[in-house]
């Protein structure tokens, strides 16, 4: 499972490798006049990442039989939490402005709690939240002079 | 000479009630960050930079020095008292540590920490006050062609210093590299690699990325941890911590010996120096030549505070090396100093050769703050909280991680009071997050990122005043001289391979 998701992330890092080449091969000729034009680094740079996910994925192919064993016991990821935790952190940068900075907060600190934790307290879990977006606003507002959105402007 | 007094001047810095808050306050962050298994100095950096917009350049700097300080021994808390290194500076000192505490001598164990690591501290913070001018000095001696093989250099040894993965560090800096290019070229008026995209014209700020890799990454791997040390921290917080047993015993302090402090010390200092090699390198080689050279090495690992003392000493020497550097080259040596080098950038100072000289002013205070947080924070941050320390430890992480995503998150805003920034510091974020996953050094990304624009600029520059000849690099004394010094390494890095360090693959 480990290798196949490790294999994929270096597919995706060539992909990646490749697209920057072609861009940057799109930026021109690398060499001018007795010197070098913006695309001559880019084109560097794209070659050896190419060159270095290649090593990487024949290296993996080559050992993927073995990998497979060993993951199983200790590189077995607790879960997709961190996936939950992604969505949580976009959904809450997508609401910043619109909802304001304390019902978006008190939202995200809560759901960021519950993920950590349980569904058990809620009640406390959620003045708990409170707590920490007021004591954060105080700080960056007041302490900082960070304008932070509110709904009341 | 004139640097020096500036420095020891500034002490009196620390006497405005407004510095002094944050320097003490910078420590105690740092210290329980480092004492966190999981969390780290380096986030605790990342999350109070957004901060130093509304501080002046001095105090962000003095904050940044006693963070930087506590991180390094900080470690040495959970390393000792539950076998968990809190930060991997403080992986040797668990080997001795953790065994002496099972012998019911952990607060004399974690005495020894905080005198390895005031001593190293010290030695490490006055090397770098008398040592940096003269190294500021030479470094104007280095001009363009010379810059871009010091650079060049930089990259190769952080790359080649990541011993059993080399490609992956060769693919992380590159994509460091590749980041680095997007945006408006620092040469011609052409934007590169925005796709249209007009808030990408000016390139990606350094603010988000650094809370991006730095603090966000971490939220995500901790999501993705199944570790739960509670069994541990409950076991050791059935030993009661006092006060008095932290003072260890004169004889034991005599049998380690001046010279075992100094030379790790020593080790710890010119390891920081080195870029990408950071605290748990330089533990690790005084750790080992304390052994190799002790008429007792089968007492190692078994409880001997001479090893916790070697290790403890050398990285907070590594504090004060890893400066030089980053002050005189504007190459961090590690994640601490590029987010110091941030600071710098965020306040419109560019370090280099200059800045010893024409802004002295600005950096004296920050070295004076090392030295006091070595000095005075370490000794007296343990005497205060050391008796507490477990229960630090067993704080509710659900609450913790919380807090520190709210603000990793709102601390993106601060910036440029735009929601791409927080975008941005959540995509930096998940891409660290995997490299992180899948054994990536983030440090070789995050250096390509900051030193790729310097580095494609010199490269351009060095060509186009040599009419596109090559052979500059090898012409020029100062070029050659890096040449000659990346070819000295990889020798030694990579054709005589050195003794592996524990836990280095898998960390």
């Amino acid at each position: 499972m480990f290798t196949n998701k490790y294999l994929l992330f270096l597919y995706f890092m060539l992909a990646v490798s490749v697209g920057y080449l072609i861009t940057a091969v799109g930026l021109g000729d690398p060499f001018a006049e007795n010197g070098l034009t913006p695309s001559f680094f880019p084109i560097l740079v794209g070659a050896a990442a190419i060159v270095f996910s290649s090593i990487l994925i024949v290296e993996q192919l080559r050992a993927a039989p073995e990998r497979e064993i060993g993951a199983n016991s200790s590189n077995e990821p607790g879960g997709y939490t961190h996936l939950w935790v992604t969505v949580a952190i976009f959904i809450y940068i997508a609401l910043f402005r619109t909802a304001g900075y304390f019902l978006s907060s008190w939202l995200f600190v809560l759901a960021l709690i519950l993920l950590f934790s349980s569904l058990e307290k809620l009640l406390q879990k959620a003045v708990i939240s409170a707590a920490i977006v007021g004591l954060a606003y105080l700080m960056f507002q007041q302490l900082f002079g960070v304008r932070l959105p509110t709904i009341w402007g | 000479m004139d640097f020096i007094l500036q420095v020891f001047g500034s002490f009196s810095l620390l006497l405005d009630p407004v510095n002094f808050i944050y320097v003490v306050l910078g420590f105690f962050i740092g210290t329980i960050f480092a004492a966190i298994p999981g969390l780290t100095a380096t986030l605790a950096m990342a999350l109070l930079l957004p901060l130093t917009y509304s501080l002046s350049v001095e105090t962000a700097l003095m904050a940044c020095a006693s963070i930087y300080m506590a991180g390094m021994c900080g470690g040495s808390i959970t390393a000792t008292t539950i076998n968990i290194p809190g930060a991997p500076s403080s992986m040797m000192t668990a080997l001795d540590g953790y065994p002496m505490q099972q012998q019911g001598k952990g607060a004399q164990a974690l005495g020894h920490a905080a005198i390895g690591s005031m001593f190293g501290g010290a030695v490490g913070a006055l090397l770098l006050i008398a040592l940096a001018p003269f190294v500021a000095e030479l470094s104007l001696l280095v001009k363009t062609t010379g810059k871009f093989s010091l650079l060049a250099f930089a990259i190769v040894v952080v790359v080649i210093a990541q011993r059993g993965r080399v490609a992956k560090a060769g693919l992380s800096a590159c994509i460091g590299l590749m980041l680095a290019t997007i945006g408006l070229d620092a040469m011609e008026p052409i934007t590169r690699f925005t796709y249209g995209y007009s808030n990408l014209t000016a390139g990606l700020a350094l603010m988000p990325v650094i809370i991006g890799t730095f603090a966000i990454a971490e939220i995500l791997t901790q999501a993705n941890s199944s570790r739960d040390i509670s069994v541990a921290t409950q076991e050791a917080g059935k030993t009661k911590l006092r006060r008095r047993d932290f003072l260890p015993p004169l004889a034991d302090i005599r049998k380690i010996g001046f010279g075992c402090y100094f030379k790790s010390c020593l080790i710890g200092y010119f390891v920081g120096t080195l870029p990408g090699a950071g605290g748990s390198m330089g533990a690790f080689l005084a750790y080992t030549e304390t052994v190799r050279t002790s008429s007792e090495p089968e007492t190692f690992g078994k409880g001997n505070p001479k090893g916790i003392a070697a290790s403890e000493s050398a990285n907070n020497a590594v504090c004060g090396g890893a400066m030089v550097p980053m002050l005189t080259f504007g190459i961090p040596g590690d994640p601490i100093t590029a987010i110091v080098l941030g600071v710098l950038v965020i306040n419109g100072i560019q370090p280099g050769p200059q800045l010893m000289t024409d802004q002295a002013g600005l950096i004296a205070p920050m070295l004076a703050s090392l030295l006091f947080s070595a000095v005075v924070l370490i000794p007296l941050t343990l005497w205060l909280i050391g008796p507490y320390c477990i229960k630090i430890v067993s704080i509710r992480k659900d609450v913790l991680y919380a807090v520190i995503a709210l603000l990793a998150v709102v601390g993106s805003f601060v910036a440029t009071y735009s929601t791409f920034q927080m975008f941005l510091a959540l995509g930096m974020g998940v891409l660290a997050f995997y490299l992180r996953r899948f054994g990536f050094p983030v440090i070789t990304m995050l250096l390509g990122y900051i030193l790729g624009p310097n580095l494609e600029e010199f490269l351009r520059r060095s060509l186009a005043l040599s009419n596109g000849d090559p052979t500059t690099f090898f012409t020029n004394p100062d070029s050659l001289f890096f040449v000659v010094l990346t070819v000295v390494f990889f020798y030694f890095l990579v054709i005589r391979k050195p003794a592996k360090m524990p836990g280095s693959a898998s960390s």
